[in-house]
């Protein structure tokens, strides 16, 4: 919103002495509103960024933060210079002159193409760039794991142990060592989510549909949740992944029946 | 067409006794729909009962051949066919006179509850019918809220909680894409362009009263058990749904798609075909394009969502198996057909609001809007790119893997048109001389609340954001952002705006603030707070809140309670304004398009004499003429950052 770059503003004129420079001020409380706001971000992120245990999230918050660095100073524009209109050219009573008939120039429209065209290109390059790294992503000594959603459970066998959860309400993965999840459907469509690895594919009946590879990083029970409407029990339909030692790991899978 | 050439004061009947008032109207139309359906029902009963096979249940057929008959029994009821009947078959043209009544000449308020063919009264019309299903709508919402508010099944059990989550949501995703283009569309962008109605005045009614009769359609399914599928009605869960409660919305949704079809047909002829001599294209106020793009973009989603629900009714009546996979069908093939439509359905929500919130800053800000061109090019690059980024919406589906990278693209792309949209109305209020009313408050929040929203939504655009959030309660918040925060906004921003002219009378502004003020800290408040349980791993339709959630559910309900209080300002203030309000100025705001130099109420037929119109109607303050290279030039190029703004 320049002056030099609105059209129909007074030649010469603008701003006189005596009238505020409101667009440098504006874009001072902008930028100085935009850096407090990073500040405040960088400080509560880790409260309600999602948790994360594998190499997969982490790349994924990385991701997440790099986009709301950047968003902040772009909601910080419109709020600050919207707020900055209402305080200073609020006027009392319904108007009795109007404003001046400002229009934007050429520059001023090309300058904003492109910096959004930038941002937009940006943000193109680093999400495919990301995407290209998860799904890529191969290691000869992956652990596959066949998923199965029925209305309203998941089903999880070990193909290359033989093994089965058999209902069981817990699995377990062993830490540092690639998976991969192959999942589908016995009937409705099922959303199969684990947020702390950042895996999430649908489960479609009839086909078979894989996650990333990931690696899980940190002991601990995260969950399994389905996030795609299944029905009624929709909102019951969760399951708890136990990532242990390969030890541990190895002892689970022999007591579900397999063989290693 | 109606008559532009004569108003002559016949009446048809000139003393109506009651009989001659009730048929046809909406009473008769009613009983003789209830009347149909009610036989229809039987008949096909009996048929299927004695010939189908027992294991195929028959209360779907009962069900959809039913919702068939009571609309088409109500439509005769109500007259629909009068028309047809006594100038279709070419008898005679219809007269003056004849014209004029089914406009509803002479018949005071009943008119409203007629096929009365006035562009004006088929506003109020869609304008009270929206705020109905609003309201019916928030009742759902305050229900899920109330639900979610503590851990556990609190009162509803999973059936009916998952009903009320879908109709909540398909109840006002069809309140929000009417809630502009019928209103304002109707009442408004005629006037506006200088028309004495619209291109089809009996076509018009039509699409009003299909809109009625689909109301009761989809609260019958409370009735009939119910469906569980969301507002998208996924298959095959919506194949496999045993209750008939799955055909109300099929059929809601079929009955809603022709209705929006005509409507879009006729608002699009009326802009092509009757604006007045002068309103050139480069004239056109930016109401009327955000309602012709809107419009343009329904007629073509809108067949998408009609076809799919057929072939679901298909699936449930005749056993076909498009969506089963055990039988060669794919769910896939539900899902892009419905996103095909469903992705532009955002923006037939949105862009009239964007334009309603452009075309009411210019009046309050008294300053033409900043970029007239710029504004209609983005609202037309949104309308191009919003067609082809229904991807998105399946990242992680499995369907399209090698495709997810070009939705990216396209999807971010949009952010340039909304880019420019924000860039005009935050240089529209710049250095303007902005006048604080009820319409402006809430033009103030499409602004804010459509950033949150927007830039929320780059981070399900973004792929690897996308697989923390895709299906989560963080969705959720996004879309209440772009469809309530800046959707529903702008519809208050218009229903403030265009009430005077469109009622006469004016709205407590006292209470209208009160209403803003209690609605947007309601729902900023509510909807930030799901965006944090959604990072937290919420999943979207959880009518059990697990623990790690509550903290975030239970603040949100709280918040909510502000936006129940503010329905019930709201409803006050219009009762009350109906009741004793004072009428309001023919130009209540000084604003300078065509439905302001009008008398209000707004007589038959608009305008006395056709206006000539010369240019823009924004022409606020005096034009001088453009100069390069004058001002300083120390502050050129600063424009840093720019909004970023994605769905």
């Amino acid at each position: 919103m320049s002056d030099a770059n609105i059209e129909g503003s007074t030649p010469g004129a603008s701003p006189t002495p005596e009238e505020p420079r409101h667009l440098r001020r504006a874009i001072i409380a902008w930028i100085v509103v935009s850096v407090i706001g990073i500040v405040i971000w960088l400080l509560v992120t880790p409260y309600i960024a999602p948790a994360t245990s594998s190499n997969l999230g982490s790349s994924q918050i990385l991701t997440f933060n790099v986009l709301t660095v950047l968003a902040i100073p772009v909601a910080m524009f419109v709020f600050v210079f919207l707020a900055y209109s209402l305080i200073n050219f609020r006027v009392k009573d319904r108007p009795t002159e109007d404003g001046p008939p400002l229009q934007p120039r050429p520059s001023l429209q090309i300058g904003w193409l492109g910096i959004t065209g930038a941002l937009c290109l940006f943000l193109f390059i680093w999400g495919s760039f990301f995407y290209y790294q998860e799904t890529s992503a191969a290691s000869n000594n992956t652990l596959a794991v066949n998923v199965t959603a029925q209305q309203w459970q998941w089903t999880f066998d070990y193909p290359q142990y033989g093994a089965s959860s058999q209902g069981a309400q817990v699995i377990e993965l062993p830490v540092n060592r690639p998976v991969q999840f192959y999942v589908t459907s016995k009937d409705v469509l099922h959303g199969f989510s684990i947020l702390a690895f950042g895996v999430r594919v649908d489960a479609n009946p009839g086909y078979v549909t894989t996650t990333s590879q990931f690696i899980p990083t940190q002991t601990g029970s995260y969950a399994v949740r389905c996030v795609e409407m299944c029905g009624l029990y929709h909102s019951y339909m969760w399951e708890a992944v136990k990532v242990v030692s390969a030890t541990e790991f190895n002892a689970w899978i022999a007591s579900q029946g397999g063989h290693l | 067409m109606s008559s532009t050439t004569e108003s002559t004061a016949v009446t048809v009947d000139k003393r109506p006794n009651l009989i001659s008032r009730l048929i046809p109207s909406v009473v008769s139309g009613i009983v003789l729909g209830v009347i149909g359906a009610a036989i229809v029902g039987l008949i096909v009963n009996k048929i299927t009962t004695a010939y189908s096979p027992d294991t195929v249940p028959n209360d779907n057929a009962v069900a959809a051949s039913a919702f068939i008959a009571w609309v088409f029994f109500f439509m005769i009821g109500i007259g629909a066919f009068n028309g047809v009947f006594e100038w279709g078959f070419s008898r005679h043209e219809p007269t003056p006179a004849e014209e004029m009544h089914m406009a509803g000449k002479g018949q005071g308020l009943w008119r409203y509850f007629r096929y009365t063919t006035d562009h004006k009264v088929v506003g109020v019309q869609y304008l009270a019918t929206t705020l109905a299903l609003f309201f019916v709508g928030s009742l759902g919402a305050f229900s899920i809220r109330l639900e979610q508010s503590r851990p556990g099944a609190l009162f509803f059990n999973p059936s009916t909680y998952n009903t009320i989550v879908s109709a909540h949501g398909i109840i006002m995703i069809v309140a929000t894409i009417i809630m502009i283009t019928g209103p304002v569309g109707n009442f408004v962008v005629p006037i506006m362009i200088g028309a004495r109605d619209m291109a089809f005045p009996r076509l018009n009614a039509l699409s009003y009263w299909l809109l009625f009769v689909d109301v009761p359609v989809i609260l019958s399914t409370f009735f009939l058990g119910g469906f569980q599928t969301g507002w998208f009605g996924y298959a095959p869960i919506a194949d496999q749904q045993l209750t008939p409660g799955q055909t109300s919305y099929d059929f809601f949704i079929i009955i809603f798609a022709i209705s929006t079809t005509i409507a879009a047909m006729n608002i699009m002829t009326t802009v092509l075909v009757m604006r007045t001599r002068g309103m050139t294209w480069g004239r056109l106020p930016v109401t009327v394009w955000g309602v012709l793009f809107s419009v343009a973009l329904g007629l073509m989603a809108f067949p998408f969502f009609l076809m799919v629900q057929v072939m679901v009714v298909l699936d449930r009546v005749y056993q076909t198996s498009f969506f089963l996979a055990a039988s060669g069908g794919s769910n896939f093939l539900y899902e892009h057909l419905f996103w095909f439509f469903g992705h532009p359905e955002v923006y037939v929500i949105v862009l009239p609001s964007l334009a309603v919130a452009a075309e009411i800053a210019v009046v309050f800000a008294r300053k033409p809007v900043f970029g007239y061109r710029l504004i209609i090019a983005s609202m037309l690059g949104i309308s191009i790119l919003s067609v082809i980024v229904w991807g998105h919406h399946l990242y992680t589906s499995g369907s399209q893997d090698p495709l997810n990278i070009p939705f990216m693209l396209d999807t971010e792309l949009i952010s340039i048109p909304t880019g420019i949209f924000f860039l005009a109305l935050v240089g529209t209020f710049w250095r303007g001389k902005i006048w604080v009313t009820v319409p402006t408050l809430f033009v103030f929040a499409v602004l804010v609340n459509f950033v949150i929203g927007g830039i929320t939504g780059v981070y399900l655009a973004d792929l690897p954001t996308d697989e923390l959030l895709h299906g989560g309660m963080f969705v959720t918040a996004h879309f209440h952002f772009t469809l309530v925060g800046a959707g529903v906004f702008g519809f208050f921003a218009s229903f403030y705006y265009w009430f005077p002219k469109m009622v006469g009378k004016r709205l407590n502004p006292m209470l209208g603030q009160l209403h803003f003020w209690l609605f947007e800290i309601g729902f900023v408040g509510t909807f930030l707070f799901l965006f944090i349980a959604g990072l937290q791993g919420e999943p979207r339709w959880s009518a059990n809140i697990a623990a790690p959630f509550v903290t975030a559910n239970t603040v949100a309900s709280l918040f909510a309670i502000l936006i129940a209080v503010s329905v019930f300002v709201a409803i006050y203030n219009v009762v009350y304004t109906l009741a004793r309000g004072e009428a309001a100025e023919a130009n209540e705001w000084g604003g300078k398009t065509l439905e302001w130099t009008v008398p209000t109420p707004v007589p038959l037929e608009n305008f006395e004499e056709l206006p000539v119109v010369t240019s823009l109607p924004y022409s606020y303050g005096e034009l001088v003429p453009a100069t390069e290279g004058s001002g300083p030039v120390t502050e050129g190029g600063v424009e840093g950052v720019q909004p970023q703004i994605e769905s």
